[in-house]
């Protein structure tokens, strides 16, 4: 007995097009479809689905990503804090 | 029957707005297992809660990782339970707090945005979040319950896009939060207004994730992933004992709370919290 197993192999082949339905990208009156319309659209079973939906959500980017991250938000939060306090000198350089 | 006692209770307990959805009223919306009779078999209502905003000190500090520990669903969460408690206890029908985890992946059992705007408390902005017209943006938790409650309709006029958006698009094509966080420029964001209305909407969640819960369940994996294919025993160790796997691992075991991590476009946005000068 072990946990379920995803082949890498089923995950590469339809990993876009499971991304691409789902609703990890959001268009206004797009909704994303469920694992389940996914599967019968892709012809798989709904939990291999919902694994390739769960992975691909995490691979989507790399973890330089989250690296940028940090970045993006320590800059953004300082250049609010010398706008609302009227502190020009908290700006980032 | 009348949700007015109901509600005073959510407002009492601390909640800043409470509504009520009509259970069925998700079935156009939300896909199946995602419905409130998917998780509660007779479900007749959704009492919806939000609150916990964040305050002007949280906004006007100058370290994220004050948002990150501030701006935090527990809150609310227990406004929720406490009335999942009180329609079982005193009007005697089946209550479901619904968990704010997720079902499967990043998705949620029910989605509580939905759930408030079908309850009347908000409408979607062009960030995404559900912005309140009077208290802007907030935290929400909702009950689902078998209660066959006077049920609220929808806002009919959206808080989204407001009067200084509209005419910084007229002026400059984008909005506030459109400028912050732009998909075009490695943001999660991308939208188009047409008569002061959004007409395109793109939204980048695994983007958003990155920012969202960079120290949270995301970011642990991925450091776990570099370490496990790091084959030097004292990088995996930097790795480790780093400051970015150290504090995810803070947020994650709860030790500190720390849900939402990434605030950038409802801080500038207008309508999400009004940016009143404090002494």
């Amino acid at each position: 007995m072990s946990v379920f197993k995803l082949d890498p192999d089923v995950y590469k082949r339809y990993k876009d097009e499971v991304l691409k339905l789902c609703n990890s990208f959001q268009k206004i009156d797009q909704p994303g479809l469920s694992d389940q319309q996914i599967a019968e659209r892709l012809g798989l079973d709904e939990r291999t689905v919902t694994e390739i939906r769960c992975v691909a959500e995490r691979d989507c980017y790399s973890l330089d990503e989250w690296e940028k991250a940090i970045e993006f938000k320590k800059k953004a939060t300082l250049e609010w804090s010398a706008l609302a306090l009227k502190r020009p000198d908290l700006k980032p350089k | 029957m009348n949700s007015s006692v109901l509600k005073s209770v959510a407002l009492k307990s601390g909640a800043t707005v409470c509504g009520i959805a009509d259970a069925n009223a998700f079935d156009v919306h939300a896909p199946e297992k995602h419905r409130p009779g998917d998780l509660l078999p007779g479900a007749r209502s959704v009492v919806v809660v939000g609150g916990a905003q964040p305050r002007e000190g949280d906004w006007a500090a100058t370290s994220p990782w004050v948002m990150q520990s501030m701006g935090t669903t527990e809150r609310i969460q227990s406004v929720g339970r406490r009335l999942a408690q009180y329609i079982e206890s005193e009007l005697g029908y089946y209550a479901l707090y619904v968990p704010p985890g997720t079902a499967s992946g990043d998705t949620p059992f029910l989605s509580f945005m939905l759930a408030a705007q079908l309850a009347g408390l908000g409408s979607k902005s062009l960030a995404g979040p559900v912005l309140n017209r009077e208290h802007g943006f907030m935290y929400w938790s909702a009950v689902i319950t078998t209660a066959p409650l006077d049920a609220d309709g929808p806002e009919s006029a959206a808080a989204c896009p407001a009067p200084p958006c509209r005419e910084m698009w007229e002026r400059e094509g984008t909005t506030p939060c459109l400028k912050i966080c732009p998909a075009s420029a490695g943001g999660c964001l991308s939208g188009k207004l047409e008569n002061g209305r959004a007409v395109q909407t793109y939204y980048d969640a695994a983007r958003c994730n990155t920012r969202v819960h960079t120290h949270w369940v995301g970011g642990f994996q991925k450091v776990l992933e570099e370490t496990l294919n790091e084959p030097d025993r004292d990088k995996r160790k930097m790795l480790l004992y780093g400051d970015f796997f150290t504090r995810s691992l803070w947020a994650i075991t709860y030790s500190s709370t720390n849900i939402a991590q990434c605030f950038e476009c409802m801080r500038v946005c207008p309508a999400a919290h009004g940016r009143k000068e404090m002494r």
